[in-house]
């Protein structure tokens, strides 16, 4: 973004630090924040260091290396979706069905536990030239086999949701971290002036567990915090106008703001700092229309609504979201996050029922996200994660009837997949034990999770760092971690 | 004692010329090695070429002299030959400084050095033979303007007399004559009441009071007026907001993610508004927050409301952000960080000086020695005592008197027995309810388990193991009862409940966050070699800084007899309210004139040295000053003064002459446009919309996330990190900002919009930026929404359908004034439309004219006019 390019801002009240004072120091904290990078002017090389402010901006830069991703989507399974019936075949537990467990096992909920084991009731078979071995929950994944890197041995090791989903977004079980996201947009900027950086999609539903945490910037400035997209309007909080203001009235409304801001200035020539206000509705104006584009689905083609599945009530809804996430990577976003509602994935019981409810509604819009980047090219170098912050026990939990049976949380062992970025193509990688319930082969922690993402970036995940309370604080944290080199192309 | 430091020994040897006047010593030269020579090298190349004790290359670079003499490479200097000049050489090559160890030089710079270098290298005296290590304090840095004593100045002559108002006008005038103009014309007396009560309440003012002043024919019609806002209550809640930012007030420690709230904090907030209110003498403000503990004898128990008023106080040197609880920072480090934060708040607030830029190093731009920063850290130390370090926990001073004390010990002795029914209980559910999972088992599973239950692990044989593997619900515990039997559960929590209850009626325990030494602990005090905590080398006593010897009398003690304390607080303090110290005075009525003018004499508030700008008007600095001191440090007379004179009273400036020879308006030539900062904004819209909650003092109103992640006013009510219920505010959430509370790692998405700062550790000058975010709040956010929507509704309860009177009233709120004809006009045409509009979209439930006259109040809120001031 070139200065020149923008509206004409500020004078502050204090005289040659204009632009210090002014513009430039600004961050601020709503939705929106962003913009607030968006629009800086160049300042005054400063005299005096200590009045220096750090600037912050989401105007695009240089990673460190070379890279191939540019982007990421990452569809977020909230509450732990079962590895043992989704993606990870145990011909082991199959044979000892109903038996008892051989070892022992952390439990979330004892009360319910038993240790009889439940093999998966659904049927595993290989798909595509790759040959992976994926559940007939998930049909339409299984079509895009060829595209994904199947992580079988991911760890975290806590096993709560919240710490867990911590560990995984922010890369630390303790909250108040910055996300992943906010890591990426602080690294990177983005592409566009006119959105978010770093956007998160949630549910109609309760928000997931951790709630507004789960795009939070931690300490970082608050312009990398994610903004959120509504499932309703308005959409986005603040850049969206009220439903009944829409359209006319608020066309009116500005026009009226803008005469009584004219005839304002017009008794007070020379003051720029007012032209600079008028201009700034101005600015916040195109900002409106351009999410209103981003966030219109009536734009793309019936073929394309109905490989989402916009025409099946089952997995409208999630389609939708992936396809806003589709138009908002293309039009220059750098990270975008999709959520399930809360614990949407926790199948403590029910399972039988629930999961294959649950598989219905994001299966085939999830798979059509990975096909529709490819067949548009963004797909080499749009990273797509699907996986949730744990997987379950491969014991049974509310023995009773097959209504109730369910399985507890396991952090210790279970799968994800991630494609496009450069990760490699139709790749089952590391494994679980013979009863899918610990990590035994090429565990990935989440913290070789984030390694491997930002190296993907361009960015060596100690060397991204924020300066903090004289410390220089990094993603990984100091943690044991590497880039997962298998993984990639 | 005090003892000398070897910069004033310097300063000695500097100031007597050994030699007599040679060629090179030419006053009149336009560059010489004393005004523009030392400085820049001072900040670029003297700590490694002459303040250390290892000297690089051998070449000291403090004198024209060495320079000449030069180091292990030869000479640096060749007088009239820059191209010979290795010194020139090797900055122009961009070698020296060396890459991150000093502040290069600019190419304008370089070019000074080189034009010197030309001229023969001219100095203004003769130089000495020898110089001790480290800062030279010389005869420039003496001389500079912030260290002189404040001489009240003669009022300045000026040609129209008739525009005098106040003394302080002389000041401006002349000048602005001086430069061929005058005063703007008074402004009229809608603005200056808007004005007034945005500087001195943060408020609008209300339509009766508008009226009232315009009607006011009396010639002292605005003298009462300002008197009457100098005396309201809001007063001290505005200006108490100006100081906290300077104190670096916040309701949190900061530092770590967790982020603990400091829950007494506020007590020092309310301290600060009640003093602002009182009008308490400045010195005497000063005086208590630095020592107030030091003013009241220990052990600070059954204190009188005085006393805690001065403990209280103390509450300003516990603002610094305080990592020290937390268990995964180093600990030394974070003391330290916390003692450097204390001493930068201190050092910028009342001082407007960065004595913080010596801690690793002499100063680069200042007289400050880093022996100095050492010394007045002393002055600190026996209360932050980094080895006898007190957590926050722990600095907590119980306002519990003796008598409340044996009351609560006495319903602590209930909580007691019925704590021992509640033990009895748990341990019969848990046995019951094992039993209920017992039953379950075989006969012979049922036997081991029973017999293992009382076992620890270890202990239980292999058999008895494999059955507690078998059936995991066996291992049932307190923690885990719920899972089982919820209405056993149900009941301890009852009893729970009950406890809490019983413990409500002890009479509240309320605290200060103070600080106080310990009687009998003083710490030595150790210069830090490169300001790392791991090395201490020579110690230092206690004292102000070096260069104020001569005009600050008084000396600080190292441990006073007299007193139970150290009392070096208690001096320190008093050397800065003594009157005759050159900064106290200047610092803080320049602060008040920049609250009340928008822009300080000194533009850099918390920075008179080197790096600062000079004072635009340096004889009115010291006229106030000395005015200020004289008057008994009276802040309210301060700011009436102010207030009363022309200079304040001033429209803003139409004249383009004058705007374009002086666009910063430094010579104060007109009013200035200020933009509402963020708290003010908030305070407004809710004085308008008729909701402002007026409550004033007492814990603060918390803050919360909303359900996208933004900051705003609420109780948290998370489960699993997921909003519940709304909790009802009962009203809390429509108080004043300043009741807001300031917790570090959430600043209310709105303030943060509007520029609030971060208190790291503190806000010296606020900024004000226009940024499309703060129109895209206005035009859609759901406060303003909010409160538009509120102001309608009391408004066409107030004048139903008379749209004429409603457009007028919305005027008198907002912009305290009525609508001329064509406003009234444009603005009802604007509400049929819209109306029309709306009604045509309207579903049952809506009412389109109150959304419409919502969306007007909306405008009217987003608007320039109301937006800044004038």
């Amino acid at each position: 973004m070139s200065p020149a390019s923008q509206p004409e801002i500020p004078l502050s009240n204090s005289g040659r630090r204009h632009f210090l004072a002014g513009s430039v120091f600004s961050l601020s904290g709503v939705a929106l924040n962003y913009f607030a990078g968006q629009q800086r002017l160049s300042a005054e090389i400063p005299k005096a260091p200590s009045l220096v402010p750090q600037v912050f901006d989401t105007l695009p830069k240089p990673p460190h290396h070379e890279p191939r991703a540019k982007a990421m989507i990452s569809l977020w399974m909230q509450g732990g979706p079962s590895h043992h019936d989704l993606f990870d075949p145990k011909p082991e537990m199959t044979k000892h069905d109903g038996g008892e467990y051989p070892g022992d096992l952390k439990y979330d909920d004892r009360a319910n536990a038993t240790s009889k084991i439940l093999a998966s009731p659904w049927k595993f078979s290989p798909q595509g030239e790759c040959g992976m071995e994926l559940s007939e929950l998930i049909p339409r994944t299984g079509e895009i086999a060829d595209e994904l890197t199947l992580i079988r041995s991911a760890h975290t090791g806590v096993n709560n949701h919240g710490q867990s989903i911590t560990a995984l977004n922010t890369g630390r079980i303790l909250s108040g971290r910055p996300t992943l996201g906010s890591w990426l947009t602080y690294a990177l900027g983005a592409e566009t002036r006119s959105l978010p950086a770093y956007l998160a999609l949630i549910d109609p539903g309760q928000l997931p567990v951790m709630g507004t945490e789960n795009w939070s910037n931690g300490w970082l400035p608050a312009l990398y915090q994610g903004t959120v997209i509504r499932p309703q309007e308005p959409r986005i909080l603040n850049l969206d106008v009220p439903k009944h203001l829409q359209g006319e009235p608020q066309a009116r409304a500005l026009e009226l703001l803008n005469r009584l801001n004219q005839r304002h200035l017009s008794s007070r020539p020379g003051h720029l700092e007012l032209q600079a206000r008028i201009a700034s509705y101005e600015l916040a104006a195109q900002m409106q229309h351009a999410a209103k584009e981003a966030l219109d689905l009536s734009r793309e083609t019936k073929a394309t609504q109905e490989m989402y599945g916009l025409n099946d009530p089952a997995c409208a809804e999630y389609g939708q979201r992936c396809l806003i996430a589709r138009r908002l990577i293309e039009r220059g976003v750098r990270f975008v996050q999709i959520f399930t509602s809360n614990q949407f994935w926790d199948h403590h019981g029910g399972l039988f029922k629930s999961l294959p409810l649950a598989c219905k509604k994001v299966d085939q819009p999830s798979a059509a996200l990975v096909k529709d980047l490819k067949q548009r090219g963004l797909l080499d170098e749009t990273i797509v994660h699907w996986g949730g912050e744990m997987g379950r026990l491969p014991v049974i939990e509310n023995d009773g009837s097959r209504d109730k049976i369910g399985r507890d949380h396991n952090t210790y062992g279970f799968s994800m997949w991630v494609a496009g970025g450069g990760f490699k193509r139709g790749y089952a990688h590391g494994a679980t034990d013979d009863f899918g319930y610990q990590a035994v082969d090429n565990i990935v922690t989440h913290a070789d999770y984030h390694a491997t993402i930002l190296h993907l970036f361009g960015l060596e995940h100690d060397k991204l760092t924020f300066l903090r309370n004289t410390q220089q604080q990094t993603l990984t944290d100091g943690q044991e971690c590497r880039v997962v080199s298998e993984l990639l192309a | 004692m005090r003892i000398l430091s070897f910069a004033c020994c310097a300063v000695a040897v500097c100031l007597s010329p050994i030699l007599a006047a040679e060629e090179h010593v030419r006053p009149e030269a336009s560059l010489t090695f004393e005004k523009d020579i030392r400085p820049l090298l001072q900040a670029a190349c003297f700590q490694c070429h002459g303040e250390t004790d290892e000297v690089g290359g051998n070449l000291d670079l403090r004198l024209r002299r060495f320079l000449v003499q030069g180091g292990d490479s030869g000479p640096a200097l060749v007088p009239g030959h820059p191209e010979e000049s290795y010194l020139l050489d090797r900055i122009r090559s961009g070698e020296m400084p060396p890459s991150g160890s000093g502040h290069p030089l600019s190419a304008e710079q370089q070019q000074v050095l080189e034009q010197w270098i030309a001229a023969s290298a001219p100095t203004l005296r003769s130089e000495p033979e020898t110089l001790a290590r480290g800062l030279v304090i010389s005869l420039e840095d003496q001389n500079w303007w912030s260290f002189q004593p404040v001489q009240r100045p003669a009022l300045p002559p000026v040609t129209r007399e008739e525009q005098i108002a106040q003394p302080l006008d002389r000041f401006i005038l002349s000048r602005l004559e001086q430069a061929g103009f005058q005063f703007s014309p008074e402004a009229d007396r809608r603005t200056l009441i808007r004005r007034a009560c945005f500087d001195l309440w943060g408020l609008p003012p209300t339509p009766e009071m508008v009226r009232e002043f315009e009607a006011d024919e009396s010639p002292d019609a605005w003298e009462k007026l300002v008197d009457r806002l100098l005396a309201d209550p809001h007063f001290g809640e505005r200006w108490a907001r100006h100081w906290l930012d300077i104190a670096g007030y916040a309701d949190s420690e900061g530092v770590t993610t967790t982020d603990p709230e400091r829950k007494w904090a506020w007590q020092y907030r309310d301290y600060v508004i009640r003093a602002f209110n009182a009008n308490k003498p400045y010195d005497q403000f000063v005086l208590e927050q630095l020592a107030g503990d030091e003013m009241v004898a220990p052990p600070y128990k059954n204190m009188s409301p005085e006393d805690i008023d001065k403990l209280a106080a103390t509450g300003y040197l516990r603002m610094a952000p305080d990592g020290t609880m937390a268990s995964q920072l180093d600990i030394d480090l974070t003391r330290n960080e916390v003692i450097a934060d204390t001493l930068e708040i201190v050092s910028g607030g009342l001082l407007g000086l960065t004595v913080e830029c010596a801690q690793c190093h002499e100063h680069r731009y200042d007289p400050i020695p880093q022996a100095d920063y050492y010394r007045m850290r002393a002055i600190f130390e026996p209360a932050l005592n980094a080895k006898k370090w007190k957590t926050p926990q722990q600095r907590q001073l119980s306002l519990y008197t003796d008598e409340d004390r044996a009351r609560a010990l006495e319903i602590e002795r209930e909580v007691l027995q019925i704590m021992d029914v509640r033990k009895t209980k748990l341990e019969e559910f848990l046995n019951r309810n094992f039993q209920k999972e017992l039953d379950k088992l075989s006969e012979e599973e049922r036997a081991l388990a029973s017999a293992a239950r009382p076992l620890e692990e270890k202990d239980r044989t292999p058999e008895q193991k494999a059955v507690f593997k078998k059936y995991p619900s066996l291992a049932i515990t307190a923690g885990s009862l719920y899972l089982y039997d919820k209405a056993a559960a149900d009941e301890l929590k009852k009893i729970d409940e009950e406890i809490a209850a019983l413990r409500q009626k002890k009479p509240e325990e309320k605290f200060l966050r103070a600080l106080t030494e310990t009687p009998g602990e003083v710490p030595p005090t150790f210069v830090f070699y490169r300001g790392d905590h791991h090395q201490p080398r020579e110690q230092v006593q206690p004292a102000g800084l070096s260069i104020l010897q001569q005009v600050v009398p008084g000396e600080i003690p190292e441990n006073d007899d007299s007193l139970p304390t150290t009392g070096r607080r208690l001096a320190f303090a008093k050397q800065l309210v003594d009157g005759r110290h050159p900064l106290t005075s200047r610092v803080f009525v320049n602060r008040m004139w920049l609250h009340l003018l928008g822009r300080g004499i000194v533009t850099t508030p918390a920075d008179f040295g080197r790096l600062g700008e000079r004072p635009s008007h340096p004889e009115l600095l010291d006229w106030l000053a000395a005015e200020f001191v004289e008057s008994g440090w009276n802040i309210k007379q301060f700011i009436r003064m102010v207030l009363l004179s022309r200079t304040y009273r001033q429209s803003l400036s139409s004249n383009p002459e004058y705007l374009a020879a002086d666009p910063d308006m430094a010579l104060f030539g007109s009013s200035r446009l200020k933009r509402l900062e963020a708290e003010v904004v908030r305070d407004m819209i809710l004085s308008i919309s008729g909701r402002l909650n007026t409550k004033a003092f007492g814990p603060p109103v918390p803050v919360m996330s909303d359900p996208v992640g933004q900051w705003v006013i609420g109780i948290e009510n998370l489960s699993a990190g997921r909003p519940g219920p709304v909790i009802d505010m009962k009203g809390e959430d429509l108080r004043r900002s300043i009741y807001v509370q300031a917790r570090r790692s959430r600043p209310l998405s709105m303030f943060e919009t509007f520029d609030l700062p971060r208190m790291e550790p503190l806000c010296e000058q606020r900024n004000s930026s226009t940024v499309a975010t703060q129109s895209l709040m206005l035009m859609n956010g759901d406060f303003v929404m909010t409160q538009a929507d509120a102001c309608a509704r009391q408004l066409q309860a107030e004048f139903q359908s008379n749209t004429d009177a409603i457009i007028v009233r919305l005027w008198e709120l907002i912009y305290a004034r009525q609508p001329d004809q064509s406003e009234q006009a444009d603005t009802r045409q604007f509400l049929e439309e819209q109306e029309a509009t709306l009604a045509a979209r309207a579903g049952k439930e809506e009412q389109p004219r109150q959304q419409a006259l919502a969306n007007l109040c909306q405008i009217l809120l987003s608007s320039n006019e109301f937006l800044y001031l004038e």
